[in-house]
């Protein structure tokens, strides 16, 4: 069994972890979208519902 | 489970493919060289291996799809109420990426919402996201090592504590069984979490068996160990299929599906619960309808509700959902309208259509 300080530790990544794919998680994917796709769209297009 | 060995074996040492006749082990020098002691496991383990592979027993399908067939014929996946509009626009067909405003509003029972999704997928990467109008961000990640093993990643934010939710799964689809594993909010420190496991093997041409095993631990001090089991059979043509499901002890659930004609699609659910606390039972019946531009759903269940859903295209862009409910026993109704627009910054060339003339 890992000590307490080791699973405060883990309990403290576990939460940043979660916090940055709670922020990350959709820009990573229109990043990578937008990056791989082809052609590439502009960015506007990207966004606005309309155009 | 060991993983398969590598199968052209049969082919490179059986060329005239006239049976196992010939010693199906070949001499390979890898073997001899260094295995030698253990040989006999790995002659006898590519005796097995040939004579299941001559067995020809079909892929069975996954423990999570057993029902999709029925889920997909049934509309109480596909109903809503109020309104709704949901706006897709494709950036990109291959790799796919495509974004998607969702709105909906006037419900009896949700709050009116926003919703934004993004999806990206290539030969290897499925990466889906969606983020509500609270914050709320939903995610999926999939990621295919070779065509039959899928790691999945499926998690749940918000900024609401006990709201999170994480899953973490494995898929292994063998040549005629499917393997996954899979856990729900495993916790590194304690090993709390629900971990399960299932194995669905097919046992002849049509008849396929499969087991579930649920592990749940709540706290640390607490756990639970449970089974399900599974069973599907196929008709041999393929147009209808028969499964049943037991959820530990006394809970039975069984789907027929029956594919009618190449338009026309029929399932029915029976939903038994026999627990010392609660007995009752929800028969189900349902059917689909694949026109030319416009599908129609419509489906009766013995609590007393008739629903029907209709999604008309008019154009390849432009769909128009309705969807009505009644409740005979409570005497309640619900109706819902919805819009769906797809549109493309691509030309029809770039997604591949062949050019007008």
């Amino acid at each position: 069994m890992p000590s307490e300080e080791t699973k405060e530790r883990i309990v403290k990544v576990v939460e940043i972890g979660r916090t940055v794919l709670h922020y990350g998680w959709i820009p990573l994917i229109i990043y990578v979208g937008f990056t791989r796709s082809n052609p590439q769209p502009s960015l506007i297009k990207l966004i606005s519902p309309l155009a | 489970m060991a993983s398969t060995p590598p199968l052209p074996v049969k082919d490179a040492l059986d060329p005239s493919g006239q049976g196992t006749l010939l010693d199906p082990y070949p001499s390979s020098s890898w073997r001899h060289s260094y295995f030698a002691p253990i040989s006999p496991f790995f002659n006898a383990y590519d005796r097995f291996a040939l004579w299941r592979a001559d067995l020809g027993l079909p892929h069975p399908g996954t423990v999570e799809s057993l029902q999709k067939e029925t889920k997909s014929t049934h509309l109480s996946n596909f109903i809503f109420d109020g309104a709704r509009a949901d706006l897709t626009k494709s950036l990109s067909m291959s790799p796919l990426f495509q974004v998607t405003h969702s709105f909906a509003l006037g419900s009896q029972t949700a709050p009116p919402s926003y919703n934004f999704g993004a999806i990206f997928g290539s030969t290897k990467v499925f990466l889906q996201g969606g983020v509500d109008h609270d914050g709320n961000v939903s995610g999926r990640f999939n990621y295919g090592w070779t065509a039959s093993t899928v790691t999945k990643l499926q998690a749940q934010l918000s900024s609401q504590v006990g709201h999170n939710m994480i899953q973490l799964e494995h898929d292994y689809q063998g040549q005629d069984f499917s393997i996954n594993a899979k856990t729900m909010n495993p916790s590194p420190t304690d090993a709390t979490g629900i971990y399960v496991g299932s194995y669905l093997q097919s046992i002849t041409k049509n008849i396929a068996l499969g087991i579930e095993s649920i592990y749940q631990r709540p706290t640390p001090e607490s756990s639970e160990f449970s089974s399900a089991y599974l069973a599907k059979i196929t008709g041999t043509d393929k147009n209808w299929i028969a499964t049943a499901q037991t959820q530990g002890l006394g809970i039975l659930q069984a789907t027929y599906w029956h594919k009618l004609s190449e338009k026309v699609e029929a399932a029915a659910d029976l939903q038994v619960i026999a627990l010392p606390q609660r007995r009752e039972a929800i028969a189900t019946i349902g059917a689909k309808y694949d026109l030319r531009l416009a599908t129609f759903r419509a489906q009766l269940d013995s609590t007393g509700k008739v629903s029907a859903l209709l999604e008309q295209r008019f154009t390849p862009t432009f769909a128009f959902l309705i969807a009505g409910e009644i409740d005979h026993f409570k005497n309640a109704a619900k109706v819902g309208v919805g819009v769906m627009i797809e549109s493309s910054t691509l030309t029809p060339e770039e997604m591949g259509m062949p050019p007008q003339p």
